[in-house]
Order: C-alpha cells, then structure tokens, then sequence
C-alpha cells in the first residue's frame, strides 16, 4: 500500500478543468518531485491534496485512509504540510514567530523548542535573524523561512511548491541541499519545480505533468537522461 | 532602570492620571468630553478585534452599540430589569447578531466586506426606523426611547453626576484593553493576524482562518454592546439615528485608522487625538460651521493614510523608545 495514493482525480477552477484523470503515489522516505511547464497543473495538484481546492471525482489517500474534500486544517493534522509558492510569510511577524505559529496543530505544539532547534540547524541563517521581522529577511532567507514554518508542523510528507523561484543559482543549490537533509532526516518530500535539472538530480522518482496529465514517470536518474526532457526542459 | 521598569511605571503613572482627573477638572463639560472620548476610544478597541488583528474593515459595528442601548433600555423600562443585566443580554443577542452577519460575509475579500457590513448596518437601522413595536417590545420608531432620570443608583446605572460614569467607562476601557493585549499575544492573535496577512498560507499551515475570525467578530460585537447600554445610560436618550448610525460606524474606523488599527494603542491615540478636535469644535464652530469636525478628520486621515499608513502609534512609539533608550543611555553612563 502506498503512503500517499492519488487516483484518477479531476479537478476544475469553475469551468476550466485543470488536471485531468491524474493518479500519482508517493511512498514512506522517497523525495518525489513533479515538474513541468507554466500551467502544467503542479501547483493546482499541491492545492488539491492539502485541502484548499476539491476534486471533482477520484480519489486521494494517505496511510490508507481518504482524504480528500477534507478541510485544510485536518489534512494538516494528518501530517500533510504545504509550503505554498512564493513563500507567504507573515510579514509583520518576526522570523521566530513565523516558525512558532508553524507548529500550532495538535502533532508539534509540545515540541516546539525542539523543532526550533532542529529548523535552526537546518537553517543557521535563520537563528541569526529570529528576532527581525519577515519581511527584512532577503528572498532566500524568506524560503528558508518557509520551508521551516513547513517543517515545524511536524510534517509526515513535506511538499514544497517552488522553492526555488526568484532565487540566485547559489541559494538555489543552498536550498536543494536541504530539501536532500530534510528527505535524508526521514520526511517524505513531494517537490514542485520548474528547475527541472537540480530537481530531478535530488529526486528518487519523479513525475512530467503536461496540460494536467503525468505524461511520464521514472526515477530522477532515468529522466534525466531522457531525450524528451532533455529536448523540452533541459534546452540541450 | 530597565526598559520594562520604566514602561510599568509610565502605565501606571497614566492609570493614576486617569482615575484621579475628576478630582481636579470639576467642569461637567470638560468631564463630558473625557466619557466620551473613553467611551470611543472603547468601541474603537473592540472594532480593532475584527477591524485590525484580522485585517478587515467592518463598517457596521454601531449595529452592536445599538442593539446593546436598545435591549437593556427596553428590558429596564418595560420590565424593571436592571441596565446591567440588560448590558449582558444585549451583549449576547450582539453576539449572536455578529455571527450572523459575519458567516456569509467574512469570507469576502477587502472592499467587499467592507460594503457588506455597511449594508447589514444600515438595513438594520432602517428596520429599526420603521418599526414601532416587535410583539409586546415597544421600540418606538425613529423616536427613539427616553429614559426618565428618576431612580438614580448604581442598580439602576444612573447617576446624578457624571463622576460616576467617568469610572465606569474607564474601568470598562481598561479591561477591554487588557483583553485585546492578551488576546494579541495568544494563539487567536497570531491566527487573526497570519489570515489576515496571508490567509492561504495560515489555512496550509493547519490554521482555521474562518474560524479565528468568526471568534474575533463575536467577541467583539459582545464588547461593542456593552458599551452600547453604556451610552444610553449616559445620555438617557437614543434614537435610531445616534446608536445606529453610519457616522458612528465611520467614525469608529477614522480613529482606529489614523491611530494604527492592529495595534492595541492605537484606538487610544486615535481617541485621545479626534475626540476633543471633534467636541471642541462643536462647541466653538457649532453655531456657524456644523460639521467642521468631520472636514478636519478627512484631511488628519488622508495626511495619515500617504505618510503613516500604519497609523499615528508607529511614529509615536518609535520616538517613545527613542526617549526611553536616551534616558538608560544618561543613567549607564
């Protein structure tokens, strides 16, 4: 049985559908990635499975129970967090604020001081700065940030949309290695990118999503040398 | 000295200027102005529950005021029960009427809300304005209700002087301002304040957005009430058109936008700076320029809004601390 299953799901924004019959697992320890164009569905597909968007039909199941149409705040309580894309902190709130208000669900609230140590860790940058406020923080700190709110929670499968938009080459590697430490720490990962390369080369398995369809599947190795993506994604 | 020695006593320095200052100004107008000006900057601070930890802008909370002034003056004239149940009863009913409105309207977005609120506001003061009794609730239609000043007493909330009610809204601004420094610093506070800011990243995070702010609304249009009975009280006349009112809902707004809305002085500073231009100049332009008042509140809010659009408490703060750090600076050394 896998630890997360989704199965056929359809998923509309009104009349528009977005993501058509797609079925995807994720199993217990692996970094899986999805990737794919602008408009491909990647991060309608995140937003389905943490609860803010519903499918129409079809199926999503974590440790083998349903969860989908579920409300977002009982998915979290399963152990699914989302990093949404572009980060969204709570600006006015201070960088320890942003990771406390992360662990307030039933799973990490005793373990606050615990997590925060492991986040700072993870993310020495972060101690450095705990007491400014988010928004002084720069475009890679603030990912850090995000990423460590998400970890906070105490997540089962962690899944980050995007984590490296808007960043320089440099953080972007900064910011891969610690996907790979948290993954290697024993958090499952669902990654979203469009940095097709570094994610597929971090990744145990991974998806091709075109026009809301897994159009191709593999581990990140295969891929990689696949012709298809290395013509579509890779430019070579 | 430290700083959190210096901040306790500057607090408890303006607690001891507060509750001594009916012992010095012996002017009945000059106090009436202090009830009044405690007595928005406390309807302000409930608002900021809603209207600034949870970010959006409800422009119809004099409903709550006159639901509050409304229930208790009627329960007292009709039944003999005491203002002060009547406060609480009119809290509740405040409360279940907040929620109400909040369900369909909390998850519109800005202006929407905004609107939203006016309309409900301004629907129910009609509704009021048209209705002479509901069953055997004699509510009098647009001309309001009278209350007879003959039973003074504290069971009764009336009193002869207006020393009494200078304690009673005092005592009453500082425990709702305790609350919302409490409730800013607790879980509520945080979830208000991270849907407000970024309400799909707290609704990933596991936080029930809806929920956090359907609790602000209700806790608030609860405080509101209670200074509506307050009012009544005071004034010992309402009408549709004072407890009711869009101005009063405006101006509600306009003090705890040039204040700082979200911050817990910020409805304090708002008070302290509009109130008296507002009563003195009615007092002095009353006669030949009526309004002046709300002419000058448009340009202080347009002023605040293009150089301090978090409102006056940032700068104030600010050069506060200056002051403070200054002064530790003087001692060290």
């Amino acid at each position: 049985m896998s630890f997360l299953k989704i199965d056929k799901i359809n998923v509309y924004y009104g009349d528009i559908q977005v993501i058509f019959n797609l079925s995807l697992t994720v199993e217990k320890g692996e970094v899986v990635s999805i990737v794919g164009g602008n408009g491909a569905g990647k991060s309608t597909l995140l937003r389905t499975i943490s609860g803010l968007l519903f499918p129409t039909s079809g199926q999503i199941s974590f440790e083998n129970q349903k969860i989908n149409s579920k409300q977002p705040e009982k998915i979290v309580d399963y152990g699914i967090i989302h990093v949404p894309e572009g980060r969204k902190l709570f600006s006015l709130m201070t960088v320890k604020e942003n990771l406390i208000i992360g662990a307030y669900n039933k799973r990490a609230e005793t373990k606050i001081a615990e997590t925060i140590d492991n986040v700072y860790q993870l993310f020495p940058r972060l101690k450095e700065r705990e007491n400014q406020l988010a928004m002084t923080l720069s475009g890679g700190e603030q990912q850090m940030a995000a990423i460590g709110r998400g970890i906070m929670a105490h997540p089962k499968i962690l899944m980050l949309d995007e984590p490296s938009l808007g960043l320089a080459p440099i953080l972007m590697k900064d910011i891969f290695a610690a996907i790979r430490k948290i993954a290697d720490l024993g958090t499952t990962v669902l990654l979203v990118e469009q940095d097709v390369k570094n994610s597929l080369s971090l990744s145990d398995r991974a998806y091709v999503l075109e026009h809301g369809q897994v159009v191709m599947e593999g581990s990140g190795k295969e891929l990689l040398k696949n012709p298809h993506i290395k013509e579509a994604y890779l430019g070579m | 000295m430290t700083k959190e020695k210096i901040n306790k006593t500057a607090l408890i320095l303006f607690l001891f200027i507060a509750f001594t200052i009916p012992l010095f100004v012996r002017s009945a107008t000059y106090l009436h102005i202090l009830i009044l000006l405690y007595f928005y900057a406390y309807l302000t601070t409930s608002w900021n529950l809603v209207g600034g930890f949870a970010g959006v802008l409800p422009l119809g909370h004099s409903v709550f005021v006159g639901i509050g002034a409304y229930t208790s003056t009627i329960l007292s004239l009709q039944y003999g029960i005491s203002p002060w149940i009547g406060m609480i009863a009119g809290a509740f009913i405040a409360l279940i009427l907040g929620v109400i409105i909040a369900l369909p309207t909390l998850k519109m977005r800005g202006a929407y809300f905004a609107l939203a609120t006016i309309a409900f506001g301004e629907g129910i003061r009609v509704m009021v304005e048209n209705i002479n009794n509901i069953g055997p609730l004699n509510i009098n239609g647009p001309r309001g209700i009278q209350i007879p000043p003959t039973n003074t007493g504290f069971f009764n909330f009336m009193f002869a002087g207006k020393e009494p009610y200078y304690y009673i809204i005092l005592i009453m601004l500082i425990l709702v301002l305790t609350l919302t420094f409490l409730i800013s610093r607790s879980k509520l506070g945080y979830y208000l304040n991270a849907g407000g800011e970024e309400p799909e990243a707290a609704m990933a995070l596991g936080i029930n957005v809806a929920k956090a702010r359907l609790t602000a609304m209700a806790i608030s249009s609860f405080l509101t009430a209670l200074a509506g009975t307050f009012y009544a009280q005071f004034t010992l006349y309402i009408h549709p058109k004072s407890v009711f009112s869009l101005d009063l809902s405006f101006e509600i707004a306009f003090i705890a936008l040039i204040g700082g809305r979200g911050s817990v002085a910020g409805p304090i500073i708002g008070a302290l700076l509009l109130r008296p231009v507002s009563d003195l100049s009615r007092i002095y332009f009353g006669s030949h320029l009526p309004g002046l008042h709300l002419i000058i509140f448009g340009a202080v809010l347009i002023l605040v809004m293009l150089y301090q659009p978090r409102g006056l408490q940032e700068p104030l703060s600010r050069i506060y601390n200056r002051i403070i750090e200054k002064k530790i600076l003087k001692t060290d050394k």
